[in-house]
């Protein structure tokens, strides 16, 4: 993965591109329309340095897209290679609604499988597993994008996820505490 | 290690082996701040994932507190092209 700095670079760039638009656009904004704004900013310029090199930022980029009011300022954030990142975030819904039919399959499968164990040590192990089945369904709530990957991937993607979403954060307050010196003076 | 332990299900794609697995997670243990000072090396994984859930949930929340921020700081200034720029030179 890219070094850190290079990221929050990336990253600070399209943000400022996206609020940039945002208050040319429009004039009076209430306090949660700025707000969201920011937000959807912050997480799309985010996604995008990524360069839909990952499943999570793809998502994120399709499920912005999907919002007309949001269009114009993703596709600002993107830039050029707008066409061929929603192209791409495209594939992956189309993607999904073949592995949840294969899913539901597997899963009913599954179920009449463990009906059958019966001693203490399975018990014991099969609690364990159904505690991390359960633990990983949260997590593939939280990932966007998560619900339709497997366990191996979700956990790569969290990985990378975790970083953006730190250097998002470090990004933010720095700019959050340079504003509030700025006006200040 | 035996096929029967593989968790891959899916036909035709090589199957990822319980090493390879551990391997994230630990990797996983490592960026949280949580697991990582307790300084204990057996993390169960649904510590681990539950771990991560929080710290991911911690995470947004914070995104969320700073947008607020920045709202009403943004609020009285605009972010205009000269102020971009300062901020720029402040964080490179």
């Amino acid at each position: 993965m890219r070094p850190p700095t290079s990221l929050k670079k990336e990253f600070l760039k399209k943000w400022i591109m996206g609020l940039q638009l945002c208050s040319s656009s429009k004039k009076e904004m209430s306090f949660l329309e700025r707000k969201k704004a920011i937000k959807l900013s912050a997480d799309v310029a985010m996604a995008s340095a990524r360069n839909a090199t990952t499943r999570w930022s793809r998502a994120l980029i399709s499920n912005a897209s999907k919002d007309d009011s949001n269009k114009g300022l993703v596709e600002c954030i993107l830039g050029p290679e707008s066409e061929s990142l929603k192209r791409a975030s495209m594939s992956l819904v189309l993607c999904n609604k073949r592995n949840r039919s294969k899913k539901i399959l597997r899963k009913s499968c599954s179920i009449r499988r463990a009906r059958k164990s019966s001693s203490q040590m399975v018990m014991a192990s099969s609690i364990a597993k159904r505690l991390v089945k359960k633990r990983t369904q949260v997590l593939k709530s939280l990932v966007p994008g998560g619900g339709s990957m497997s366990e191996f991937s979700l956990i790569e993607e969290t990985l990378d996820y975790i970083l953006s979403l730190r250097a998002q954060v470090d990004v933010m307050r720095h700019l959050a505490n340079a504003t509030e010196l700025l006006n200040r003076k | 290690m035996s096929s029967r332990r593989s968790r891959s299900r899916q036909p035709g794609v090589s199957r990822i082996s319980d090493d390879q697995i551990a391997d994230l997670v630990s990797k996983l243990q490592q960026l949280i701040p949580e697991i990582r000072n307790r300084r204990s090396d057996k993390v169960s994984a649904s510590k681990v994932l539950q771990e991560t859930c929080n710290y991911i949930r911690n995470l947004h929340r914070e995104v969320d507190d700073l947008s607020d921020r920045l709202s009403a700081l943004l609020a009285s200034t605009d972010t205009d092209s000269d102020q971009a720029a300062i901020i720029r030179s402040l964080l490179m």
